[in-house]
């Protein structure tokens, strides 16, 4: 991650934030390009964001938690392989209890619970990523735009934000879904689609901040148009809360995810931990004392949406001065 | 007409579709009572312990409407065959017709005069005399008035003209001799309270209580997908019913219906899964019934969706119309393997169409005939037919592109799920792709012909008419747009002839051997693939219910029976208090666990976000 953006703690005008202009390269130190100057001060933020980070305990802990997941995710190939989702070739019998051979027990394919959770990690992960990514960049455009550009659009832009503020956001989530084809990418647009306005209007805020500076009033007279104010002075400027946010969205899209595909609107032959919930239910895991079947992957899903909470609020006071004070 | 199962299709129908928002509603519904019944408080009092004996019945699928005339879902008419007389009824023992509202029935010798004795013995529930004027007042509306046609119009196409020269005398003409005139399953109401209903599409019969009617039960009340309320009729002729009242309860979740059970807040419970039926066979003062079904389990093909006049919509794949390749699909299915996992043993293997309930009708393929599971042989049959594998190892359509088949499936259904992940794996292996298109209501693909194939069932009758009659040419509708009795658009010649033959054949045996021929020539074309005939899987307290009538009598269910014999013949145990279950202490500590660590999480989320909350813009 990128925090070559960071405004220093002592809130002076982040003019810094913008990559040096070529031309005045010869006023730089020790002889080195601007090139080589750029990359030193990225590696010194970057080192001064870890030291402030490492001295959160509880986000050291939400990232131990999230490598040992991210790991899993990724070696799942080659340690359970996608065979495990197979359900011809399920290896025991159905509802099977915890055993030596299935640490997990079996669902009611016979398939491995261990290796489903393990396989059901990926999409869990894909989905809650992609959705908050997604998520956060609709909030960061409309954000930087309605604070840009004011007026009658910001207006517009604003009030739509508030609609979709107040919009129930699973009831919206769940309509989307019913109406589109069950996909995971459905899913990553329901969920992307009706989280945004939260990080639009932090966004917006942020950019009315920034652009009450002095140095945008510079900017524009020197004839910095629209496009250069908000790539090159905003955006750097808001990107600390931007990725504090998507750290944050992501926990709350990996619920979403589950709780979408708890309700039967995932694709059911995508294993997800939702899914396994979902399955759980249908065949009546509940009532016939079936635990194995429901405990793991509900845990999972806590767990991990944990990690990332814990790493967002990190992050989040780490990047955002007037969090700093605070803690 | 009970045709319509508790997972089978909705028939299409405008009062048959819910409402969007209706559905959401029940998604958030049934997650709640999911969590909310296993953590509720002290278990409430059992009913059969109040000097009132109450009857509660969990079910799940909502009424359509309280209408005879436009019901067809298996709760609605289980309700009519509770509250109404039909002329007929079935023996509970083997199906065969007995008495009903008529006593006597016979055929002219030309066999196109039908004449039927009215008991006498019948009185509405408001206390006026039920007579044959009734009967033909019903039929009559369905003949003549286009919205009373849509539960029971299939029943009356044939009929010339229906009179009733005296109070116990009904005469039916036909314009073609019909052999199910003594299997008429359409409730007959009573004609001074029905003729003064304007719009009969419109009159769902729900708004004054009690219901006037004739049957062993009166409905005393309803509220949709809560509760329907009814008590014994005291005069009805073959006696009243021992419970003091009846109630069917909604439960929209099956677990939360299991957790009632348990708990003594409903005594009987049907559709139960694998898991719950094991767990529930090992509590005391439960017993499950596990009888064989009388529904088929099928995979519809989509033949190339048209209309009677033969004008093709829909956007079925070309490739389904080779017969070659509807077999080699056939084949790639194993069978066995659904019964035993997906079923686990609740289900027979699919054979022909009738299931094997109705031994007269059952037909099996000869070893020859047979399309037994052969993966090899499938991918041979889809070579000679010339979908052949390209690079990737994917069967290529005549278009070029690779197949991929759009399968429906009914969201609310967990079989259809975890068979269509059998079908995407045994298919797979063939080249072939499959789209598991789950959703909550199929009726729209499913009229439109947006579909390749289908999960499909059906309740059959014992008598099959009905079911065989939704696969003739007579049954495709008549305009794209139209809606049509056909289940799947199939019209094949030489089924038509057979169908039409076993109409008009008046004896038994001879119509049965028809029937097999039907069923043998269906299997052949390969458009319905029956996978399996699940079992009816239920249970019921008892320490509330002493002794229930199953149909048939030997080893036959309870719930959606040819008849009100359960109901109508169940005995409250002697009252006593019944004893909470415990069977699920492991889930509630579970659920409890799950519940409490979510919970913490939310805390915390919550303090450390109103912490920051003064700081943030």
């Amino acid at each position: 991650m990128t925090t070559e953006a960071t405004p220093p703690p002592d809130a002076t005008p982040p003019t810094d934030a913008t990559p040096p202009v070529a031309k005045d390269g010869g006023g730089g130190g020790a002889g080195a390009g601007p090139r080589a100057l750029a990359r030193q001060r990225r590696l010194r933020s970057v080192l001064r964001f870890w030291r402030q980070y490492r001295t959160h305990r509880a986000g050291l802990l939400g990232l131990a938690a999230l490598v040992l997941f991210a790991l899993t995710a990724l070696t799942a190939p080659l340690t359970v392989g996608s065979d495990v989702a197979g359900v011809t070739g399920a290896p025991g019998r159905p509802l099977e209890s915890p055993s030596g051979e299935f640490p997990l027990g079996t669902d009611r394919f016979g398939r491995d619970l261990l290796g489903l959770l393990v396989w059901g990690s990926r999409v869990s992960l894909l989905v809650g990523l992609l959705a908050a990514v997604l998520s956060v960049a609709i909030g960061a455009l409309v954000g930087i735009t309605a604070g840009h550009f004011r007026g009658a659009y910001a207006t517009v832009m604003m009030r739509i934000t508030d609609w979709f503020l107040v919009m129930p956001t699973l009831v919206l989530a769940i309509a989307l879904a019913t109406v589109m084809s069950r996909s995971l990418g459905t899913i990553v647009l329901a969920i992307g689609v009706t989280s945004w306005p939260t990080t639009a209007r932090l966004v917006r805020a942020q950019t009315l901040a920034v652009e009450s500076r002095p140095y945008i009033e510079r900017a524009k007279a020197l004839g910095g148009g629209h496009w250069h104010i908000m790539s090159r002075h905003v955006l750097p400027n808001v990107m600390p809360l931007v990725l504090a946010q998507t750290t944050l969205m992501i926990s709350s899209s990996i619920l979403a995810e589950a709780t979408l595909a708890f309700l039967g609107l995932g694709d059911p032959t995508v294993v997800s931990w939702g899914g396994l919930l979902q399955e759980a239910r249908e065949a009546g895991a509940v009532s016939s004392g079936a635990w194995w079947y429901l405990v793991p992957p509900g845990v999972a899903i806590a767990v991990v949406a944990l990690a990332f909470t814990l790493c967002g609020r990190a992050v989040e006071s780490v990047l955002n001065p007037r969090l700093g004070v605070a803690r | 007409m009970n045709t319509q199962d508790q997972h089978g299709r909705a028939r299409p129908g405008p009062r048959g579709r819910r409402s969007r928002t209706l559905r959401f509603g029940t998604a958030a519904l049934m997650l709640w009572a999911g969590l909310a019944t296993p953590l509720g408080p002290a278990p409430q009092r059992a009913e059969a312990a109040e000097d009132k004996q109450v009857l509660t019945v969990a079910v799940a699928q909502s009424v359509d409407s309280l209408s005879p005339f436009l019901a067809s879902r298996l709760v609605s008419t289980s309700i009519h065959r509770l509250t109404y007389e039909y002329l007929t009824n079935y023996d509970p023992k083997d199906a065969r017709p007995i008495p009903g509202f008529a006593t006597k029935w016979s055929p002219s010798a030309d066999k196109l005069t039908w004449t039927y004795t009215i008991r006498s013995d019948s009185t509405w529930s408001d206390g006026k005399k039920a007579t044959a004027e009734d009967a033909a007042w019903t039929f009559n509306k369905i003949m003549t008035d286009e919205g009373a046609a849509p539960a029971n119009g299939s029943y009356v196409t044939n009929f010339r003209k229906v009179t009733a020269p005296s109070p116990t005398k009904l005469v039916i003409e036909l314009k073609k001799p019909q052999a199910t005139m003594a299997a008429l399953d359409v409730p007959i109401v009573p004609k001074h309270i029905w003729e003064k209903v304007g719009d009969f599409s419109e009159f769902n019969n729900d708004k004054t209580f009690p219901i006037v009617g004739n049957g062993p039960f009166v409905l005393t009340g309803y509220k949709p997908d809560s509760y329907v309320r009814l008590k014994p009729n005291k005069d009805f002729w073959r006696g009243a019913p021992k419970f003091d009242e009846l109630v069917f309860r909604y439960y929209k979740d099956g677990d939360a219906a299991v957790a009632a059970l348990q708990k003594g807040e409903v005594s009987f419970v049907q559709g139960l899964t694998p898991a719950q039926a094991a767990a529930l066979e090992k509590q005391k003062n439960i017993k499950v019934n596990d009888a064989p079904g009388r529904r088929f389990y099928a995979l519809a093909t989509n033949p190339g969706a048209r209309t009677k006049d033969g004008e093709r919509f829909g956007d079925g794949h070309e490739s389904l119309l080779d017969e070659k390749v509807r077999h080699a699909l056939f084949m790639a299915v194993d069978r066995e393997t659904i019964i035993d996992k997906v079923f686990q043993g609740h289900a027979v293997k699919g054979e022909g169409y009738i299931p094997p309930r109705f031994p007269q009708y059952f037909w099996k393929p000869s070893a020859g005939q047979e399309l037994a599971h052969d993966p090899a042989k499938a991918a041979q049959l889809l070579d000679e037919a010339g979908y052949r594998k390209n690079g990737d190892g994917k069967r290529v359509g005549k278009d070029g592109k690779p197949i991929n088949y759009r399968v429906l499936c009914h969201a609310t259904d967990p079989n259809d799920k975890a068979v269509g992940q059998y079908l995407t794996e045994w298919w797979g292996e063939l080249g072939i792709g499959v789209t598991l298109n789950c959703l909550d209501n199929v009726s729209d693909p499913w009229l439109a012909g947006t579909y390749d194939l289908a999960f499909d069932g059906w309740s059959v009758n014992p008598d099959p008419d009905f079911v065989l009659s939704i696969h003739t040419c007579a049954a495709l509708p008549t305009t794209p747009d139209a809606i049509g009795a056909t289940d799947n658009f199939i019209c094949d010649k030489k089924y038509d002839d057979l169908y039409a033959q076993q109409l008009a054949e008046y004896d038994p045996a001879r119509r049965a051997e028809i029937v097999k021929r039907m069923e043998s020539r269906l299997y052949d074309t390969g458009y319905m693939n029956v996978m399996a005939y699940p079992n009816a899987v239920e249970a019921y307290r008892t320490d509330q219910i002493k002794s229930i009538e199953t149909m048939p009598s030997d080893a036959g269910n309870i719930y959606g029976q040819d008849g009100y014999w359960s109901w109508w013949s169940a005995v409250p145990a002697a009252a006593e208090e019944s004893s909470g279950g415990s069977g699920s202490t492991g889930v509630v500590v579970g659920v409890v666990a799950g519940v409490v660590v979510l919970a913490g999480a939310g805390v915390f989320l919550a303090m450390r976000r109103r912490s920051t909350a003064d700081d943030r813009e």
